[in-house]
């Protein structure tokens, strides 16, 4: 089926929650550390109504139900503290934490709030040991820069991340651990600004693009992507756990089919569905009303200078198209660059490589993505271990002696090779050395031998005397220069 | 710099170099920032010096039209007295400026906590004043205790609830105890050390334990509060012998040489020992002779004992919280206390001591030091908590009848502040 998405005038925006990955919890100096083993304590609470000042019906019916519920919260005394367990105010915002966020919302192009008041979210589920998640607003107004336009970003907020859920809410008594709570999350929204499956595709992609490059955690429930995507005519739908980019183009063709029968079906109305793993969604609740949101009383107003925002600024991390572009202008090619940035520890030592050596990136680049394997290969070993012999330490040898002069490019390899294979890399190095005298003399010895030849049939006869393995930019560069004596 | 005629509670619209904003202005706390509510729900803070312009959208009105909630009675159920004071318990956030405010409003402080209804009619609710507890003075425990006397007069009423700031609960729960005599009724203090505003609040559970504990038999002043930091239940502790012992815990209340008197459940009270039984038919007298001329010191290692010369100077007597089992530096010392106190204590001053430790009974025997300080008129108060010392010095210097009868009348076990049988408190 094809989709005229212009005619059905499908908007979407993408809204993110990914947790930042510096160390610590945002409000308390636990560390963030998720765990396995059994806790040390349990604490039981309940929940109580708390009077709210407008008439939020669905949220009224939710805690009724919660209100007869005991909430049973796991503790370590080496990672929870008092503030998790809602037993002492909070302590100041997490600086890293802070820095972190700044530089996602710069990133995006956001403007940044002078000053922002620390907020309570009503949580009404338990995951919060004090009824409310702590929230913050930090940038507005930003946007990425897409091959199909520009798309605005809404906001850029870092909150507490909730408690763990340990079984299900079903029962009478609900069981949450507290390893998880209060860890920094950072929350995204784009603006409704997508309006095909395609651009939002690329959106998300463009966005975790820009999330890897920042100190993030990786793995399973470390980042939640929800969709919100309406046709014309229908309310917003939200569609919770869209975070996998091979069925996200699926997963919104089969939206848009839904709201077009719905609207056939004379229904209209805006709901919160959950994303499955073959594309289809199933509904989870209908849409809840706005957030109740009410200042943190215990935290003072948070204000983000100029200074720290330029600090920030000139420290930002580049993303992978401005890598890209920096490694073609050093004259890497196509394909070692792809092995380069493969992945990021193949960057970081590239990157600490070309530093010693900056004459010849696709030598460096193949000293780190591609030898090592090679060896392996050809040693039978597993290429963890040749990593752990050829280590950056000793590449970084190896390119010193060749900055130096010391070394020819071409004999790189060699030396390499025989550190792989078990020689020690000084004497690798030494005899190497002595290598380029022993080519020097053979040259000199066959032009002797037959002078007037050209260089081309000199090169011919040197490689059929010592073989393939000689450094023929090395043997050039001494032809050259005795031919032309 | 634009001239902003903002109010709290106002819609506005404000334009910066780069941008506009709308939103609801909110109290700042501070004056070089202009505090808004964005339509979000987020508050954020502009500079003002960079607010370019600005104009009113809607001028804040405040709502005086006020809900008139009657003071529901179920049947089957038996009535109990309120007495409001100040406090955590009693203020809440005010959404539409941003300020925190008092629960002044009777109907509100229902609306809030509407689970005691279940337990209890509150006939009867006063609110003196409304202040944090740090602010109260001994003029504060007198109005307070007139006010629950009236409650206790009430033939229809069971009991009265007080409800107050934690911080200085443990003076007024020992302050009731001695201005209150004679009791017949439950009087139950009660507080909350996390603000009602969020679903945690320990308020709720304390309130209605406060409830269970204003209906029971046990006509002795107490105060309520979580016994651990779980919500399963509470302690009602005797008003001379609790201390708060921690800044922000629930359970921060904690009893001192002596036991809780009960565990409280909503739905049940365990009674753990022996307590004053109630009698509705007896008449509870008021007490409230007190002098305020009174000081409380702590004794620290190399203290001048030209403090004595001080406090001596404008006060009746004073509390030295003194180390051990109650010393002070004596004759061997090079800071020896005994002329001065001597001296002071000739001249009718008052000087007792308490311990620093908390916990623990003083003891002038054991040590030569602590008999020299006998000898010279120091007051040993066994097992009473520094806090309870304090007011009962007041009280006792208070009443004309009792002048050069100090000694007796603080070592007299007026309301459970003297306990003769300390045991290892495992409950």
């Amino acid at each position: 089926m094809v989709i005229d998405y212009t005619k059905l005038g499908v908007k979407a925006g993408l809204e993110i929650h990914q947790q930042l990955d510096v160390g610590g919890k945002l409000f308390c100096r636990c560390p963030a550390f998720l765990r396995n083993d059994g806790p040390d304590f349990l604490v039981r609470r309940k929940l109580h109504a708390v009077a709210g000042e407008t008439g939020e019906v669905d949220m009224a019916v939710q805690y009724e139900a919660n209100l007869k519920k005991d909430f049973i919260y796991q503790g370590y005394n080496d990672t929870t503290c008092l503030i998790e367990v809602d037993e002492e105010p909070p302590k100041m915002i997490d600086e890293r934490a802070l820095d972190e966020v700044l530089k996602i919302a710069l990133l995006l192009n956001c403007e940044i709030y002078p000053a922002t008041q620390i907020m309570r979210k009503t949580v009404i589920d338990g995951s919060n040991t004090s009824g409310f998640q702590r929230t913050l607003l930090i940038g507005h107004d930003g946007f990425l820069e897409m091959n199909f336009g520009k798309v605005g970003i809404a906001m850029v907020a870092v909150e507490e991340d909730s408690a763990r859920l340990i079984g299900d809410k079903k029962g009478k008594e609900v069981v949450f651990r507290l390893d998880r709570l209060g860890i920094p999350l950072v929350e995204i929204s784009t603006k409704a600004q997508l309006y095909n499956a395609e651009q939002i595709k690329d959106c998300a992609l463009k966005l975790g693009e820009i999330l890897r490059v920042c100190k993030v955690r990786r793995g399973i429930g470390t980042i939640r992507q929800d969709l919100n995507v309406s046709i014309k005519g229908h309310d917003r739908v939200e569609i919770k756990g869209f975070q996998d980019p091979r069925i996200m183009i699926k997963t919104v063709e089969l939206e848009v089919q839904r709201q077009i029968d719905d609207l056939k079906n004379k229904r209209k109305n805006g709901e919160v569905r959950n994303s499955k793993e073959d594309g289809t969604t199933e509904f989870l609740r209908p849409m809840p009303g706005g957030a109740r949101m009410y200042p943190e009383t215990d935290l003072p107003l948070l204000k983000i200078n100029r200074d720290r925002i330029n600090a920030v600024k000139k420290n930002l991390p580049k993303l992978k198209h401005e890598i890209r572009d920096e490694l073609k202008k050093i004259g890497l090619n196509d394909e070692l660059m792809k092995l380069i940035l493969d992945n990021s520890n193949n960057l970081d030592e590239f990157e600490t490589l070309i530093k010693v050596y900056n004459k010849d990136a696709n030598l460096v680049a193949k000293m780190v993505v591609l030898w090592r394997q090679e060896f392996a290969t050809r040693l039978k070993k597993s290429f963890e271990e040749l990593k752990e012999i050829l280590s950056e330490r000793i590449l970084e040898k190896v390119l010193e002696r060749v900055a130096e002069g010391k070394l020819s490019e071409g004999d790189v390899k060699n030396v390499l090779w025989e550190v792989a294979g078990g020689k020690d890399i000084e004497k690798a190095l030494k005899i190497d050395k002595v290598g380029d005298d022993a080519l020097e003399g053979e040259i000199i010895k066959i032009v002797k031998e037959k002078p007037g030849l050209g260089a081309n049939a000199y090169m011919g006869m040197i490689i059929g005397k010592m073989g393939k393995n000689i450094d023929k930019r090395k043997a050039m560069e001494i032809l050259n220069r005795i031919v032309n004596k | 710099m634009a001239i902003l005629n903002f109010n709290p509670g106002d819609e506005v619209e404000i334009r910066l170099a780069k941008d506009e904003l709308r939103g609801r202005v909110l109290e700042s706390g501070e004056r070089d920032i202009l505090l808004l509510k964005l339509d979000s729900g987020y508050n954020i803070g502009i500079m003002r010096d960079n607010i370019l312009a600005g104009k009113v959208i809607k001028r804040f009105k405040e709502d005086k039209e006020e809900e008139k909630i009657e003071l529901k009675r179920k049947d089957g159920l038996k009535n109990i007295g309120l007495v409001i004071t100040g406090g955590t318990i009693a203020s809440k956030l005010d959404p539409q400026t941003g300020g925190v405010k008092w629960l002044t409003n009777v109907n509100e402080f229902i609306k809030f906590y509407p689970e005691i209804m279940d337990i209890a009619n509150i006939k009867k609710i006063d609110v003196p004043f409304m202040i944090a507890s740090e602010s109260m003075t001994s003029e504060h425990w007198i109005k307070i205790a007139e006010c629950v006397k009236k409650i206790l007069d009430d033939n229809e009423i069971e009991g009265v609830i007080v409800t107050h700031g934690t911080d200085f609960l443990g003076y007024t729960g020992a302050a009731l105890s001695f201005f209150l005599r004679d009791l017949n009724k439950p009087v139950v203090l009660t507080y909350s050390q996390r603000s009602i505003d969020r679903a945690s609040s320990d308020a709720n559970l304390n309130l209605q334990c406060a409830a269970e504990m204003a209906l029971s038999d046990c006509a002795e002043v107490m105060i309520v509060g979580h016994a651990t930091i779980n919500d399963d239940f509470c302690y009602a502790m005797p008003g001379t012998k609790t201390r708060k012992m921690h800044t922000s815990k629930r359970d921060a209340f904690k009893v001192i040489n002596d036991l809780p008197i009960a565990k409280v459940f909503p739905g049940k009270v365990e009674f753990l020992r022996k307590y004053r039984v109630r009698d509705n038919k007896r008449k509870t007298e008021l007490d409230i002779n007190f002098n305020d001329k009174i000081g409380l010191v702590k004794f620290y290692p190399g203290q001048d004992p030209s403090i004595l010369d001080f406090y001596a100077l404008k006060y009746k007597g004073i509390i030295v919280e003194a180390s051990g089992l109650g010393h002070l530096p004596v004759s061997e010392s090079g800071i020896n206390w005994l002329p001065n106190l001597k001296r002071h204590i000739k001249n009718g001053f008052v000087v007792c001591v308490t311990a620093q430790t908390i916990n623990g009974r003083l003891d002038p025997f054991v040590y030569s030091n602590g008999r020299e300080l006998m000898d010279a008129g120091v007051i040993f108060l066994e097992d009473m908590l520094t806090e309870t010392a304090f007011v009962k010095l007041g009280f006792v210097l208070g009443h004309r009848g009792w002048i050069g009868k100090a000694k007796e009348k603080m070592l007299e076990n007026f309301s459970g502040e003297l306990n003769d049988r300390l045991i290892t408190n495992i409950i």
